[in-house]
């Protein structure tokens, strides 16, 4: 029974959506919304073959490079700059500057200086992820509790082995936010990177099809984007729930009491 | 042979050289503030011999919590030096474990009890099987040897405290720290917890400084007691508890020395709150 409503929540409201699309569609024909059959057909056509190797799994192979070395890159900078006082207070104004700056009109400037390639592309996107990922790092380290500090201090805890026992393991709820938004950022730059100078790729082929009016096609490459996103989500919340046991158990203890 | 008053020394007691296991000697502690300078700590100087149990009593705002730093080695001294074995201390020594008070907070939420305990041994090198030993005898030794794969959050505060505890005594340090460890549990758990210290300290040997701002506590727990003046902080008085070796927590509370004792420090502790200090023990300790 618990199941069965669990899965009435999670299927619901899609299907929903599907049969209101589907009755919408029903009427007379209109060129620019396929029907629900229609698209279904297209979906395998196009993308169960050749594509699949040519532009999905080049895309998603851009997009994980990107975004763990957005990851990892973030991760290093933000222990550097938020274990030291100095380093902060000079960094923080250029981070929001650089943050404030929309990645993709960094697209013609890195296809001039990277060159156009996949190395362009992962560029693109690791300059968008890398934000919130950083400042978040910056921010989780920033407010580690003193008493563990004093405690680390006591018990010998210092340097490198203080990093890696103590403040990540303490920042990490933070530093996951942050890693939450870089995934769907990373997943829009993907797309972007590849509409302004691509051979291939999701991106490329989807402004192919708008520009070739081949409408289901269109609908079906963003249909696949959907579900990268939820594939991402899905992954995200696996390895979330994994790593942040112990804080989803603390905050559930704390707000029980 | 029991006297009206205790055996005491105006001022901190200090023992012959190379006698005293911990010494502080003229600790003076000034916080430099954007309002000013605050002197937390005047002038202390006491010795704790090796294997004693002394509780340093103080009323609230007394520094108790700067000394205990300046001892562990997380805060400077402004003035006068902590010698552990004839060394001085400048940063926390691997001879030395605290016990901290917000035990909620030191413990660390993301490791289990076990890892909590294992850490501070991972981190000094100290050999698998070795840890293993340790780890389950301190685990044993404060009676929590059956949750090792709870998280500390999942348990009581006092289990967490045991857990902290636990910890330091794996750590085998010579001088055990702890700055008011029972002030945030509950009376009944408080009273097994000073129980457990009593036995931990005769069964180990090791020397503890256990600081406190609960008189009772600190006689039921102590040989000896320093009381603090109130803040800037000097030695009031260090007396002596002659009560039996064999504490309980209701034969050795209803004697009538428990309450002689609890009397005494009760008057001093009520002195130092009226600002009364004690100048013959700072002429004493200062050349």
């Amino acid at each position: 029974m618990k199941t069965l409503k669990s899965v009435g929540y999670l299927l619901g409201l899609p299907v929903i959506l599907l049969l209101w699309w589907w009755i919408g569609t029903s009427g007379e024909a209109n060129f620019f919304v396929p029907t629900p059959a229609k698209l279904v057909t297209t979906f395998i056509d196009t993308w169960f073959g050749e594509r699949m190797l040519t532009d999905v799994l080049p895309s998603i192979m851009r997009l994980v490079v990107g975004v763990l070395a957005a990851i990892v890159l973030g991760i290093v900078l933000g222990l550097a700059v938020g274990l030291n006082r100095t380093m902060r207070a000079v960094t923080e104004p250029v981070f929001e500057f650089f943050r404030a700056l929309p990645p993709p009109v960094l697209v013609p400037v890195l296809m001039l200086l990277v060159g156009i390639n996949d190395g362009m592309k992962i560029a693109v996107i690791i300059s968008g992820c890398v934000w919130p990922v950083l400042l978040n790092t910056i921010e989780g380290v920033r407010s580690i509790d003193p008493v563990q500090n004093e405690t680390s201090k006591s018990y010998g805890i210092t340097g490198f082995s203080r990093i890696r026992y103590q403040i990540l393991p303490s920042a990490t709820p933070t530093i996951m936010a942050g890693v939450r938004q870089a995934l769907s950022i990373g997943l829009i730059l993907m797309v972007i990177s590849e509409m302004f100078a691509s051979s291939s790729g999701l991106g490329f082929t989807i402004v192919q099809f708008q520009r070739s009016f081949a409408v289901p096609e269109m609908w079906s490459g963003i249909v696949v984007l959907g579900l990268i996103g939820v594939a991402l989500s899905f992954i995200f919340q696996w390895v979330e729930r994994r790593v942040l046991r112990w804080y989803h158990g603390l905050k559930e203890v704390e707000n029980a009491v | 042979m029991q006297s009206e008053n205790p055996t005491s020394h105006k001022g901190g007691r200090t023992l012959p050289e190379g006698e005293a296991l911990l010494s502080v000697r003229n600790l003076k502690k000034v916080y430099h503030t954007d309002a000013g300078d605050i002197e937390a700590v005047r002038n202390l100087t006491f010795d704790l011999g090796r294997g004693e149990l002394v509780c340093l009593v103080g009323p609230s705002g007394s520094g108790k919590t700067t000394l205990l730093k300046c001892i562990a080695g997380l805060m400077g001294s402004t003035e006068g030096e902590v010698l552990l074995d004839g060394q001085k201390v400048t940063g926390p020594p691997k001879k030395m474990a605290v016990v901290f008070q917000e035990y909620g907070r030191s413990l660390f939420p993301w490791l289990r009890v076990v890892e909590n305990v294992e850490l501070p041994l991972k981190n000094a090198g100290v050999p698998k099987e070795e840890r293993k030993r340790l780890v389950q005898e301190a685990l044993e030794a404060v009676g929590l040897d059956h949750v090792p794969k709870s998280y500390p959050w999942q348990l009581s505060g006092g289990m967490q405290q045991r857990v902290a505890i636990a910890r330091a005594v794996a750590y085998q340090p010579e001088v055990l720290l702890m700055d008011e460890p029972f002030a945030a549990v509950d009376a009944q758990t408080r009273a097994d917890l000073e129980d457990l210290i009593r036995s931990v300290w005769k069964k180990l040997g090791v020397t503890v400084l256990f600081v406190t701002h609960d008189i009772d506590e600190s006689i039921y727990l102590g040989e000896r007691v320093i009381i603090l003046s109130s803040s800037p902080t000097i030695v009031q008085e260090d007396i002596v508890i002659d009560l039996p070796a064999e504490r309980d927590q209701l034969e050795t509370r209803s004697l009538p020395r428990f309450t002689e004792l609890r009397h005494h420090v009760y008057g001093e502790i009520q002195k130092a709150k009226q600002g009364h200090r004690p100048e013959e023990a700072i002429t004493m300790v200062v050349k």
